[in-house]
């Protein structure tokens, strides 16, 4: 009876249980390697933050005049007059007054939910002078609060004595110091949350490097094959292509295309990355090929008259997957590498705010030497390192589990 | 002499046509490994300079054309005297064909006639070159030889210690070295380092040189070189060594599995010849052509690195005639960078070839 059953039952189950022993042995591999294992996490983090970041912090684009280029933290303070200081601590405490705000920054967005409250009032942003108008309201009784930004608090209340601060607002006292959003990475240029942008900037940038990566992987892979299987003058020829395509300086050759071609199509530009960045891994694959050829069941193959294709697809490739997925890796970090240095030259104009561009405003918009900016340029630096650091550590214990003589920490 | 070449010249040869012979010319050329890579690499130079001729010049909206009409625009001169005034900077001639005038641009090229600046008018392109040239040359290749060394002295002690907690140490430190593009290391030396923790001033190291002071062979001016020269050599030392390191460590580790090594231990010879003589010397063989190619990758980052750092030498020179829409430049600066690298990876090939018989030896097979 069982013994009859048994060979049913595996055949049954070989395709899926085979998938999920690879998937175990997968686990296995990657738990016991710590980098590989961190690596891992990480390229995980990575497919979280693409999918879900957009969808749970939308894109700030609303220009903030007064929060521009800030630090960390909530920058929206709620001021009153001293005497009110210990009451009005809230946007909830002030039902029925009179709330002042100024337009042009995150105060009217702040307020509006609560429009059937309070009375608000808005001062016109008019170069800054409606600061001080609101203020000086505020002084006079006209409103009882004031919504306004902590740069503000600074220049017109705790440092009047800078230039063109003249006007001192002694009766009046910060009531909440943190009233509306915290910034987590701070403002850009524009006062916008850069912590949205970073959630908001990393889709295309991924996008465009494994676009570019898979079609240098593809154009490797098929013409190394190519070479290896019909060898002679096809081989010479290949070969002689790749070596030059190899010599010549990759990066500036980029930076010069891009001065007659308006890389602002991200398939142009991984197009663009894959063309000159195939020839290393083509030469390996046309290295690995010639050796596998060797192999006693791909000379059984050819005794059988199989066919390059069915040899090619059949015999050689499952041999050559792992290599194939760990270069792919490498050819994507090689294309963030490439995409990221042109945006941040300026020379390739891509369309959405992405880190790259991010790294481009925080240089040419002088927040690089800008002690409260910092993140600006920090956050987005983190995040492609990050994700350098993640997917070299990720291949590099692929490496380790698929070729055991590396094997060193398992 | 005579009677020694009298059976090659016998009565039959003349029957060998002349393409046979040159046909046989080719093959010997071919099979000797030296005339091969420096042909090689002759096809190679050619190539890129044909390239870069039909992507100035033959190109729909090329750059003269577009030179053309912005001097037509900006100085309301006629069609003809803007073209005249393109075709002299570009260096061609505008009656001729355009094989003659691709024929007259490698002519140009072998006497190092780049044209002229379009920015700097009058100023001919290879003296920009050789003027920003020495300042690369310096920082790159003084971070590319301080990384070299680091890597391989780490790389080495990672082998020679494989599997103990320096070497997993060094091992995630290495992969995370390599990972990080270098101008991304470069911002952050600037923002953290310079900006946040002021230790250095990163205004006052913009450029190759404080220019209050002269050029001159003074302790002073030198000492001042290499601080400004010190950041960019740090970012270049850090993209790379740890790619340096890695790849030391594989071909060391290699090399200790050898047979030789064993019999060289068992031989109970000093552990200081073994790894000098022995490891030291096979392990560092293919790290020459890695060596080679990374130049090439070094001046290609030196575009970004010395753009951030406002250092000014040929990338960053590269980079403001892109931005300038220095035609000219642009192309010269790229030719020469191609050629340079071309010229180390040669200059690779033929020393490894030298250095390591069994490379001579199956290339002249």
């Amino acid at each position: 009876m069982t013994t009859q059953a048994a060979p049913l039952v595996t055949r049954q189950r070989s395709r899926l249980s085979g998938i999920w022993t690879a998937l175990r042995l997968f686990w296995i591999g990657v738990s016991r390697n710590r980098a590989g294992f961190i690596g891992f996490l990480g390229i995980v983090f990575y497919v979280i933050l693409v999918i879900l970041g957009p969808i749970l912090v939308p894109f700030d684009d609303k220009v903030k005049l007064d929060e521009i280029a800030s630090p960390p933290g909530s920058r929206i303070q709620l001021m009153t007059r001293s005497e009110n200081a210990a009451t009005y601590t809230s946007l909830e405490s002030l039902a029925g007054k009179i709330v002042g705000v100024i337009g042009n920054t995150g105060g009217p967005m702040l307020v509006e939910p609560y429009g059937d409250t309070f009375e608000v009032e808005e001062f016109r942003w008019q170069a800054g002078r409606g600061i001080d108008r609101g203020l000086e309201a505020l002084t006079d009784g006209d409103i009882d609060a004031l919504v306004i930004f902590s740069q503000s608090v600074k220049n017109y209340v705790t440092e009047p004595e800078r230039a063109g601060n003249e006007n001192i607002y002694t009766n009046l006292t910060v009531s909440n110091p943190g009233l509306g959003p915290a910034h987590l990475f701070g403002t850009d240029t524009q006062g916008r949350d850069i912590f949205s942008h970073i959630m908001n900037g990393g889709a295309s940038l991924i996008f465009t490097a494994l676009l570019a990566g898979l079609f240098s992987t593809v154009i490797a892979f098929s013409l190394g094959a190519l070479a290896a299987l019909v060898g002679g003058f096809v081989d010479r020829s290949l070969t002689a292509i790749a070596n030059f395509v190899l010599v010549i300086p990759r990066f500036p050759l980029l930076v010069v295309l891009a001065a007659f071609i308006q890389l602002n199509n991200f398939i142009l530009l991984a197009t663009l990355i894959a063309l000159l960045s195939w020839p290393t891994l083509m030469r390996a694959v046309r290295a690995q090929v010639l050796s596998l050829r060797e192999r006693d069941y791909v000379e059984a193959a050819v005794a059988l008259d199989l066919g390059r294709w069915h040899i090619m697809t059949r015999e050689i490739l499952p041999n050559m997957i792992s290599f194939v997925a760990i270069n792919l890796i490498f050819a994507v970090t090689g294309a963030m590498y490439e995409q990221v240095g042109l945006i941040f030259l300026g020379m390739a104009p891509i369309n959405d705010y992405n880190w790259g561009v991010m790294l481009y405003f925080g240089r040419s918009r002088g927040t690089l030497f800008n002690p409260d900016s910092a993140m600006m340029v920090l956050a987005p630096v983190l995040a492609i390192a990050f994700f350098q650091v993640s997917m070299v550590m990720f291949a590099r214990a692929l490496e380790e589990i698929f070729n055991p003589r590396l094997r060193s920490s398992l | 002499m005579a009677t020694r070449s009298s059976p090659v010249s016998s009565p039959s040869s003349i029957e060998i046509s002349w393409t046979d012979r040159i046909l046989d010319r080719w093959q010997k050329i071919n099979s000797n490994y030296v005339a091969r890579t420096i042909i090689q690499a002759l096809v190679t130079v050619w190539a890129v300079t044909t390239f870069t001729f039909f992507l100035i010049r033959l190109m729909p909206g090329n750059p003269v054309q577009v030179y053309v009409a912005q001097l037509m625009n900006a100085e309301s001169i006629t069609y003809e005297e803007a073209y005249g005034r393109a075709a002299a900077q570009f260096r061609f001639d505008f009656n001729a064909t355009p094989l003659q005038q691709y024929v007259d641009y490698l002519g140009q090229l072998l006497r190092f006639d780049l044209g002229d600046s379009i920015i700097s008018v009058g100023t001919p392109v290879i003296s920009q070159i050789m003027r920003f040239l020495p300042w690369t040359l310096f920082s790159a290749g003084l971070g590319l030889l301080v990384s070299f060394v680091v890597g391989f002295i780490l790389g080495m002690l990672m082998a020679y210690y494989r599997n103990s907690p320096l070497d997993h140490i060094l091992s995630f430190i290495s992969s995370l070295m390599s990972a990080v593009p270098n101008y991304i290391w470069g911002l952050m030396i600037m923002v953290v380092f310079g900006v946040q923790l002021h230790w250095f001033s990163v205004g006052d190291l913009r450029g190759t040189y404080d220019p209050r002071l002269t050029p001159a062979f003074t302790p002073e001016f030198i000492f001042n070189i290499f601080k400004h020269a010190l950041l960019p050599v740090i970012t270049y030392v850090l993209g790379t060594v740890g790619s340096w390191m890695l790849s030391t460590k594989s071909s060391t580790v290699s090399v200790l599995g050898e047979d030789y090594v064993n019999i060289a231990e068992a031989r109970g010879l000093p552990e200081r010849r073994i790894l000098t003589a022995y490891v030291g010397r096979n392990a560092a063989l293919p790290l020459f052509t890695l060596l080679a190619i990374s130049i090439g990758f070094v001046i290609g980052g030196s575009v970004l690195i010395e753009s951030l750092y406002v250092y000014n030498g040929l990338g960053s020179f590269l980079f403001q005639s892109i931005t300038g829409r220095d035609y000219t430049s642009m192309q010269g600066v790229f030719l020469f960078i191609t050629f340079s690298v071309v010229l180390s990876n040669l200059l690779a090939d033929l020393l490894y070839a030298r250095l390591d018989p069994r490379i001579r030896i199956s290339g002249e097979k």
